[in-house]
Order: structure tokens, then sequence, then C-alpha cells
């Protein structure tokens, strides 16, 4: 079985007492524990102005257990990338921000998209999942 | 001292992938400076199927600005120190699910903060499950 962890330590002085998380997770495929996730797509590229661009060049198996990872490497700091899934807004990535969440791709308006803006985006990426269908060849 | 994230990926799917580790700092939106306010560590135990807010954004107490740097992390921690693979939870951000978080997975994802985008939880069976979740915003 293939293995794939991630672990996260999160920590804040905004509370009274300083906030410290530690959580690690098996990625597993969809509700089993027998059978880890087994295929990954990385990434590592520039994103140019302008336009929206699907971050995933294929078509992830939908709502199963995928776990996208995606980290903008700008070092301007006022630089940032826009994800989107569909036609919701979720959020932005500035320079040195990173978010890892569960991906659904539950149709293909499900395909999460990023739009650089400030200028060209350096950005990082990593999908595991349990299958995908690559776009045809035109 | 601010408020950090830091992550650690390993896998052996693809031979030699070297794995992630990667951190940031929460800062205001297009500065340096840190990120100034935060919903409080939260827990939320849901027993049936049906979406719940998990954030209201116009009911929160602190109104965070909208469409900046603000971030959430949400963890599925199960349910009295059992944590089932098996039991997902959809979470959404107004009514778009994102993904299923299943006994122990974790995420970490920037938020709009705008009205409409609620964040929501939506468990896949009537299982009892706990949601715990901080999300960390500027004031507006």
């Amino acid at each position: 079985m293939a293995t794939t962890t991630a672990a996260v330590t999160l920590t804040s002085d905004l509370l009274s007492d300083e906030m410290s998380v530690n959580a690690t997770t098996t990625c597993m495929k969809a509700g089993t524990t027998a059978d880890g996730l087994d295929g990954m797509e990385y990434g590592y590229l520039d994103l140019v102005t302008g336009d929206e661009y699907d971050l995933i060049g294929a078509t992830p198996t939908a709502s199963k257990a995928s776990k996208l990872y995606l980290k903008n490497h700008s070092t301007d700091e006022t630089y940032f990338v826009a994800i989107t899934q569909g036609t919701q807004a979720i959020g932005k990535l500035y320079g040195g921000d990173w978010m890892f969440i569960p991906a659904d791709f539950h149709d293909a308006a499900g395909e999460i998209a990023v739009t650089a803006n400030g200028g060209t985006n350096k950005i990082c990426y990593a999908l595991f999942h349990e299958g995908i269908t690559k776009d045809a060849s035109a | 001292m601010a408020t950090t994230a830091t992550i650690s990926i390993s896998s052996d799917i693809a031979p030699g992938f070297g794995g992630i580790s990667e951190s940031m700092t929460l800062t205001q939106a297009g500065t340096l400076t840190d990120i100034d306010s935060t919903s409080g560590f939260q827990i939320r135990k849901l027993s049936a199927t049906g979406a719940v807010d998990l954030i209201t954004m116009a009911s929160e107490i602190v109104e965070p600005k909208d469409s900046v740097a603000s971030k959430i992390f949400i963890r599925n921690i199960g349910y009295r120190g059992v944590i089932d693979k098996s039991v997902g939870v959809t979470i959404g951000v107004n009514a778009e699910p994102i993904g299923l978080l299943y006994g122990g997975d974790w995420m970490m994802m920037p938020l709009t903060c705008i009205d409409a985008d609620d964040i929501t939880a939506n468990p896949t069976t009537d299982d009892t499950v706990v949601i715990e979740y901080v999300m960390f915003f500027e004031e507006a």
C-alpha cells in the first residue's frame, strides 16, 4: 500500500495563552483504512497574470479523497494567487502562503482554478489522488 | 511570535519524491504585518447528515475584512478518541463543496470572509463526529 502522510503544526499568540496544534493524517482512499492514495501529480511553475487557469491538467475522479497542496513561492508579499472552485471564490494565497485541502472535484465545474495578481507568481502544487483521466490529445 | 503554520508531506507514491516541508507566517494581505484576529479555537459535534455553518460570516463578533488573507484550519477528530476513516464530513464554502475530511484528516484553506461565503460542514452519515476549527483574519 502506498503511504502518504500530511502533518501540520499551527501556533499562534493571538489568544490569552499560546495555541499550538499538531495534527498528522495518513491519506487514505475514500472511506477506507485499507488502501492509501496511489496517484500523484506534482508541479512547479510560473503563473502569469491576466487569465484564470485550471490547476490540474487532467480530470481527477470525482468525490473521492483527493488532497491538494498549493504554495505561492513568490518572494514579493504583494503578489497573490486567487483560488476559485467552479464559480466560487475560495480565497487568496499571498507570497509565502500555502494551503492543503481535500479536493472533491465533484464534476466538471469542480475544477480548482488559479489567477495570478501583481506579477508573475511562482507556484508549487501537489495532488494526491486515487485516479485521474488524462485529457485527450488535441 | 506570531501565527505560523508548518506542513510536512511525505509519500512513497512516486519514486524519488523528496517530500514537502514548508512554513508560513500568517500576515495581513500584501504586507509583512502579522495577522491580528482569530475566531478562537472551537469544536462542533455533529450527529446527523445535513449542512450546518461552522462559520457564519455575517455573525462573527469581530467583523472580518473581506477578500484579504484570511485562513481557516479544520480537522475531523472523530468522537471520544475514536477516529473513523469511514466517517466523512464535507466542508463547503457558500454552497460549493470543497471536499471530504475523513477521520483524522485536516485542512488549511484561504477564505474570502465575505458574508455569503459561510463555511459549512455536512456529515456523510448520522455517526457522531467532532470537527475542530480556528479561523485567522484581519479585522474590518
